[in-house]
């Protein structure tokens, strides 16, 4: 560079030179992917499920077939071959995996999460950390294969002798197993986070180990551990291939039973619900997949059905999360 | 923490307190190894349903016992007991040398299967062009910026248009291995020579290594080729796995040449296992009737569990993670650069990292619907570049591009819909690995005058690429396993080897998927999917174990 064009140099090495811009710009198109991509989701999924539901299929000018949204919410039978698309036997199926895994997941994972935290020495940590990482990193397709090949033979075996072949146990306790880390590393954060002040403060006062993990870091904690339990069952509610394989396809609701008697009787959930085969939204979905998938008939358009309402379940519990951990946040500063 | 041995100050509250905290100390560890040891003991189920080592006759347990087992305990108890680092650096070389065959397998799967070398090679020639142009250009400040964009542009569209087709019309073409280690060596020794410049600080000896890896990969396949081997699979190997770990032990040793007894551990186990399997086939011991053989490894699919095999998948995978890793790592990293770099506290990057939270919680399974409603149908003729509403007023007809490409099931759009489910993954890790590039570092480029582009690119990029290559690799490990999308997408249940971009997708876990369901006799679900599980898990494995090495490695 010669004296002369100095001045030329500085101005192309600037913010706006050319350069410059062409880097910002391929950074921001990239960054704006992902914008894209929710765009692109929430636009495949109302534009499909507009013409699936009768309220506005018309609007849409599709003929044939379609679902009215009061049916579709409330209608108790779910059947592909008679076209009845009602969501809530696949609801109970969903929420009955979702329980069965929260029980597994949610007391294992805080647990894991206090004594990462505040136990294990930072070697035990090394080792545990990665571990941990492969419980949520196996892929669900193989935890199916797991519940079906060795974990209902077990249960069979000893526990429960009629269980079906495909069951709703097994399929909730892979699941659970597989959202351990989710529980215990959102927790293991917030439980790091909490100052050591509070910790030595409970120390001052005579407080044990014991005492500070469960009576100081945990209660402190608190909204972190309580929006990892939503994010975790978030990812319950969306599990598709484990539930798949391993809880079967058929569609049913709970049934209740009651118990008290004359005028005091309490509905209560039949529990054997969970040793019999069951269909979640999910595992619904796939199964719409190999009745019609190019035609575009009504089975079709009822998996964005399912799809929608799947979306709308779990982008509100992952908000409800983000809630939950910013206005239940202690501030220590 | 103190208190824990503070507790006879008091008669009997000590003792009561300490009690329960012992118990409830134990109780946590037991249930953070609940899930461990579950999965662990389902790993050792499925292992002895693909493998069966329990078929073998006892006398091969034996031989094993003693020419493998034997010895490398021994030798790994010696040179751990010395403690001087050798032990360490037998284990990392062990490690490399089990690791990087199977991604040498991989690779040899492309191309062999897919790639046909001479295309391949006109294409990297004419990438090699390119890359060449603008090494060229950068070095020259004569030329304007935009003079040098026009002139890699020009060159870039010349350079893929033509030259394949000249190279491939030449009337003498080299014998296929030697393209391939043309093709493949040529990069490998490139990284080999930066990486040995940087990690000796010197070009020659960087040049030499270069040099090297490339003769190395040669003379390799000219080896293989004559010893009947395969010349092509020879070139691969030697180029994926050889020179890696030819490099860590050459650097290793130079750093500490005392350590240099650790390489012991690797050669005992390569020689014992040599030795072993040598003395079992004189004697005639038979090994484990496993399910998982070569024959599985390389056979195609078949309705009868006696003849399945995964290749078809297994290619169908690799190719899937090839696609994704070009299409995902540029697109994260360069969003996780704008949102740490450009717009830290801006409201629309506000809402793009909101967004892109709410993305990573999305279900699989809806990525999928995406694919499906929008790649798979709705572009189904192709990417609307002059859409009809726009071309028909002006008399001008439809332009659309890439109508093979997208459509139900192929392996661009099942390799696209993955890259958006990863996506929010990789940009997260990649965030995460430029937050942690010190600030005073940025400030002292900015401060000798540099752009924010040049300071991205030589300060903050170099910085963070190794947890930015851990994070990324985590991410494909998660996409290898994916199943739901590309079921969604439309996949279909038998696939054949996929030959391009517009195949029919197949992959590892969707054809476990196919053998439990549509062929689910118990043959199938006790021997056959036992071995498609262990064969993903391996691969699974194989990438996480690379990302956590390099995780603790450039922690420290």
């Amino acid at each position: 560079m010669g004296a002369d064009n100095l001045d030329d140099s500085l101005t192309t090495q600037t913010e706006n030179s050319p350069r410059e811009l062409l880097a910002r710009s391929f950074f921001f198109v990239c960054a704006f992917v992902s914008i894209l991509t929710t765009v692109g989701i929430v636009f495949v999924l109302v534009t499909e499920a507009t013409t699936f539901f009768s309220e506005t299929a018309g609007l849409r000018g599709v003929t044939g077939p379609t679902v009215s949204i009061v049916d579709f919410l409330t209608g108790t039978e779910f059947s592909i071959a008679s076209e009845q698309f009602g969501v809530l036997p696949l609801l109970s199926g969903t929420l009955a995996i979702v329980v069965g895994a929260a029980v597994i997941a949610l007391p294992l994972g805080v647990a894991t999460a206090i004594y990462l935290s505040e136990y294990a020495d930072p070697q035990t940590r090394k080792y545990l950390k990665p571990a941990l990482e492969i419980l949520a990193g196996v892929p669900t397709v193989i935890y199916g294969y797991f519940a079906v090949e060795y974990i209902t033979p077990l249960l069979e075996r000893y526990l429960f002798p009629d269980i079906g072949f495909f069951n709703a146990l097994s399929a909730s306790i892979v699941v659970g197993i597989m959202i351990i880390p989710m529980v215990s590393s959102i927790s293991e954060d917030a439980m790091s986070a909490v100052p050591d002040d509070l910790r030595e403060a409970g120390y001052g006062m005579g407080a044990t180990k014991f005492d500070v993990s469960t009576g100081i870091v945990v209660p402190a904690a608190i909204s972190g551990i309580f929006s990892s339990f939503i994010l975790a069952i978030s990812r319950a509610i969306g599990e598709t291939m484990a539930v798949t394989i391993a809880a079967g396809a058929s569609p049913k609701l709970v049934e209740f039973g009651t118990v008290g008697a004359g005028p005091v009787s309490v509905p209560y959930p039949d529990p054997a619900y969970f040793l019999e085969p069951i269909q979640t939204m999910t595992s619904a979905m796939v199964q719409l997949l190999f009745s019609d998938i190019t035609g575009g008939g009504v089975a079709y358009r009822s998996l964005f059905g399912i799809g929608i309402t799947l979306f709308v379940i779990t982008l509100i519990m992952n908000v409800l999360s983000d809630w939950v951990a910013s206005r239940y946040q202690e501030d220590y500063d | 923490m103190a208190t824990d041995t503070r507790t006879t100050v008091s008669e009997g509250f000590g003792e009561v307190s300490r009690t329960v905290g012992t118990a409830f100390r134990y109780l946590l560890l037991a249930a953070t190894l609940v899930g461990i040891l579950a999965v662990g003991v389902l790993f050792v189920y499925v292992g002895n349903d693909a493998i069966q080592p329990l078929t073998a006759d006892p006398g091969w347990h034996l031989t094993f016992f003693l020419t493998l087992v034997v010895p490398t305990l021994a030798v790994g108890g010696v040179l751990r007991a010395r403690a001087d680092g050798s032990f360490r650096v037998g284990l990392e070389s062990l490690g490399l040398l089990a690791v990087m065959p199977l991604f040498a397998g991989g690779v040899a799967t492309l191309f062999l299967s897919v790639l046909p070398a001479l295309v391949t090679f006109s294409y990297a020639v004419a990438l090699g062009l390119v890359v060449a142009t603008v090494v060229a250009l950068m070095r020259s400040r004569r030329v304007g910026f935009g003079a040098k964009l026009l002139v890699v542009g020009v060159a870039t569209v010349v350079s893929l248009l033509f030259v394949p087709g000249i190279i491939q019309s030449l009337p003498f073409v080299p014998v296929e291995w030697l393209l391939v280690a043309l093709t493949l060596g040529t990069p490998v020794a490139a990284i080999a020579g930066a990486y040995a410049t940087s990690s000796w600080n010197d070009r020659r000896t960087g040049r030499i290594a270069g040099a090297a890896a490339l003769g190395g990969v040669v003379a390799a396949g000219l080896l293989g080729s004559l010893i009947g081997f395969g010349g092509t699979a020879a070139t691969i190997l030697a180029a994926v796995a050889g020179v890696p770990v030819a490099l860590y032990a050459a650097t290793a040793l130079d750093r500490h040449p005392a350590r240099r007894d650790g390489l012991l551990l690797p050669l005992t186990v390569v020689g014992g296992m040599l030795l072993g399997a040598f003395l079992v086939r004189t004697v005639g011991f038979a090994g484990p009737a496993a399910w998982l053989d070569w024959a599985f490894l390389t056979g195609p699919n078949s309705i009868t569990a006696e003849d399945a095999g995964i290749y078809p998948a297994l290619v169908g995978s690799i190719l899937l993670m090839l696609i994704v890793a070009l299409l995902s790592f540029p697109v994260g990293i360069g969003a996780a650069v704008y949102l740490e770099e450009y717009a830290p506290d801006s409201r629309l990057a506000q809402l793009i990292e909101v967004n892109i939270a709410n993305l990573a919680g999305v279900p699989s399974v809806v990525y999928g619907l995406l694919g499906l409603g929008l790649l798979a149908r709705m572009l189904d003729e192709g990417l609307p570049i002059l859409p009809a509403a726009i071309a028909d007023p002006l008399g001008l007809e439809p332009v659309r591009v890439g109508a093979n490409l997208f459509g139900i099931g192929t392996v661009f759009v099942g390799g696209m819909t993955l890259s958006l489910l990863i996506l929010p993954i990789v940009i997260i890790s990649s965030q995460e690995a430029i937050r942690s590039v010190p600030p005073s570092q940025r400030q002292a480029s900015y401060g000798m005058g540099a752009t924010r582009w040049q300071t991205i690119r030589n300060v903050v990029l170099p910085k963070a690429f190794p947890g930015i290559l851990t994070g990324t690799i985590l991410a494909l490990g998660r996409a290898i396993g994916e199943t739901a999308p590309l079921l969604v997408i439309g996949a279909p249940n038998q696939f054949g080897l996929p030959q391009e971009l517009s195949s029919r997708v197949g992959a590892m876990p969707l054809q476990i998927y196919a053998w439990a369901t549509t062929s689910g006799t118990p043959e199938f679900y006790a021997k056959v999917i036992p071995a498609g599980v262990v064969v993903l898990l391996v691969a699974m494995l194989a990438m996480n174990s690379v990302a956590i090495v390099l995780r603790n490695r450039f922690q420290s």
